[in-house]
């Protein structure tokens, strides 16, 4: 026989799971919906006259006589060259993360490391830069990015999302430093090593998931940015992102937006890839400060 | 093979003075041992040496060559840390390779002197293990083994002892005695146990708030401590001292009169170590009730309470008396250290 107590365990793991449950379906809606939207037509997905269209797929199945098609797809990747904007997206994404992680880490080992005082007024003023909000410094940018012919070129945004970016990586790169043992560095140096290379041989390595975590946030932040994006990039030369608010813009061909919410699903892959496949890095990464090494 | 020489060498942070003009000249394989609290400078002297923390002033020089500018690497020495400092990502075979790995010797060689190494910690099961799957005492040789296997010039330990349990401290203790014996490199080796220091070393120096206290082989500085600083850092319990003053060769304080020494009249502290006293019925110097008794199965300790001091006394281990009874404490009269009442200095030879 069950005791009460085991009774109110169970009434309270069901409670949990159904909680669980709900929550899961709440939070995974919107991606699944928008998954299952972008196989089929305008008419279905953005139905005005019956929401279970989007279900069924009617307009798609008298359109292409299956209830699914690829036809956003075709449209977004083939006829309006989508893939330039993910080419765009990575070379964005691939230098502001190599540019941001190697100043990071350069300077957030040196700040740790230094004994001055004024690190301390570093740091400060790389948080006040990070409070600000990214379209203050487009709005004072694009002036002379116009003047000196810049404006609408990767490298620009490259360097504006960098410099957006880099207060962040380098606290959270400080931060890791910090908790690794000064005496690693100086048993390093005893034995043999330069500053520089107990650097490399020997913080790096133990440092290897913070380094992971901070380039995955740095990735993230150029990956999802639109306000500098947006304001910094020619059409031809537009990421991802500034892309689908562009195809959004253009409702008034029938069609058009179910181009965006194909780019939708095509850009929200690639991330649920790369978090799953780094997720453990990410979870050690971001506990390593919590408890002592 | 290596003399170092220290000249007038300082430390201030600011006004802080961490190590005071220290003078000294370690001879080549001698064992030396800084003694002292916690915060008395004798980390940041062994991290100058090291070239870790750079000289405020003053010269270091090994082997005559000044190293004040050298870097770390540079210096051909070799440290253990108190926190061990291991390479977390590194097994530790590597990490005992490491300063072989890292300074070029030629690779054909790295086994055979990674193997000499850990086979002198008696490591040899544990190469291909992490770190973490290590046990303190473990830990403690790897160390060890990452600072011989490059055979350097100096040893530098930083109270290397000091996060292991009693048991596995002593053991330890002995180790590091022997390979010194078999190495036969100059060392020097931080610590604030006088155990350590009594057991290890060829030559003390005791230092407090920067400033050397006395310089001298364990048994000087047990036998002649320079002041009542060492005094009452040497030994265990610590050296008795009494305040009192010198009448006609005669020492008196509370419930306390030893005669027949040979010092001017005046206020002094008067030392004396519980081992070399006796406690007896009526005829000692010192009369006072039992304090406390504490039997530590070789010997007992009887304490009694002067002013508000405790002084110790150290008798047969059979001996037996009841808190509050009085006893008598005798001291002979050439065990007794005489030190200057303001200066603490030690008076006479």
């Amino acid at each position: 026989m069950a005791s009460k107590a085991q009774q109110a365990s169970l009434r309270l793991r069901i409670a949990t799971y159904v909680f669980v449950g709900i929550w899961l379906i709440l939070a995974a809606f919107p991606f699944l919906w928008t998954l299952w939207g972008s196989f089929k037509v305008e008419l279905d997905f953005f139905s005005i006259a019956d929401w279970t269209n989007a279900l069924t797929g009617k307009n798609t199945e008298e359109t292409y006589g299956r209830p699914f098609t690829g036809a956003g797809y075709h449209g977004a990747w083939v006829q309006e060259e989508f893939w330039r904007a993910v080419l765009n997206t990575f070379i964005v994404c691939f230098f502001v993360v190599c540019t941001s992680l190697t100043i990071g880490t350069l300077g957030g080992y040196a700040l740790s490391r230094s004994g001055f005082r004024y690190t301390f007024w570093l740091l400060i003023a790389a948080l006040m830069f990070r409070a600000l909000p990214p379209i203050t410094l487009v709005a004072g940018y694009l002036l002379p990015f116009f003047e000196w012919n810049l404006w609408g070129i990767l490298p620009t945004t490259i360097i504006v999302l960098v410099a957006i970016n880099q207060p962040f990586t380098l606290w959270m790169l400080h931060s890791f430093f910090q908790n690794i043992p000064k005496e690693l560095d100086e048993s390093a140096k005893v034995d043999g090593c330069t500053q520089f290379q107990a650097f490399r041989h020997v913080i790096v390595p133990v440092m290897w998931p913070g380094v992971i975590t901070t380039g995955l946030f740095s990735f993230l932040l150029a990956y999802n940015d639109f306000a500098v994006t947006t304001m910094l990039l020619s059409e031809s030369n537009r990421t991802m992102v500034p892309e689908i608010a562009a195809f959004l813009g253009t409702t008034y061909t029938e069609g058009n937006v179910m181009f965006a919410v194909a780019a939708v699903v095509s850009a929200t892959a690639p991330l649920f890839i790369l978090v799953m496949f780094f997720q453990r890095q990410i979870v050690s990464g971001l506990t390593a400060g919590a408890v002592k090494g | 093979m290596a003399e170092i020489q220290l000249k007038n060498v300082s430390k201030r942070w600011g006004s802080f003075v961490g190590v005071d003009n220290f003078n000294l000249t370690i001879a080549d394989r001698e064992f030396l041992v800084l003694l002292g609290p916690s915060g008395c400078g004798k980390t940041t002297t062994m991290r100058m040496i090291a070239g870790l923390e750079d000289p405020s002033g003053g010269e270091i020089r090994i082997d005559g060559r000044v190293v004040n500018d050298l870097e770390p690497k540079d210096r051909d020495v070799a440290m253990v840390f108190q926190s061990y400092a291991l390479y977390p990502n590194m097994n530790v075979y590597e990490n005992i390779r490491f300063p072989l790995r890292v300074r070029g010797t030629d690779p054909s060689e790295h086994e055979a002197r990674v193997m000499r190494a850990s086979a002198m910690v008696e490591l040899d099961d544990f190469l291909h293990r992490k770190p973490a799957e290590l046990s303190g005492g473990q830990r403690q040789r790897v160390a060890l083994a990452r600072a011989i296997v490059r055979e350097p010039n100096v040893f530098l330990m930083d109270e290397p002892l000091s996060n292991l349990d009693a048991k596995l401290r002593v053991s330890t203790r002995a180790q590091i005695k022997n390979l010194s014996h078999e190495l036969s490199v100059t060392t020097i080796y931080v610590t604030h146990d006088q155990i350590e220091a009594m057991t290890l070393a060829d030559r003390v120096v005791v230092m407090e708030k920067g400033i050397v206290q006395q310089v001298g082989s364990p048994t000087e500085i047990y036998d002649r401590p320079a002041n009542t600083f060492v005094a009452s850092f040497i030994g265990n319990p610590a050296m008795n001292l009494l305040e009192g003053e010198i009448r006609d060769g005669t020492f008196r304080c509370e419930a306390t009169e030893i005669d027949g020494l040979d010092a001017p009249d005046g206020p002094v502290t008067l030392g004396f170590r519980a081992e070399d006293s006796e406690v007896s019925a009526t005829d000692g110097q010192i009369t006072a009730p039992i304090y406390t008794l504490e039997l530590l199965g070789d010997a007992t300790m009887v304490a009694v309470r002067l002013g508000g001091a405790l002084v110790t006394a150290k008798t047969d281990k059979s001996f037996r008396a009841r808190i509050g009874e009085t006893i008598s404490i005798r001291i002979p009269r050439d065990h007794c250290h005489l030190f200057d009442a303001h200066t603490g200095k030690r008076l006479g030879g």
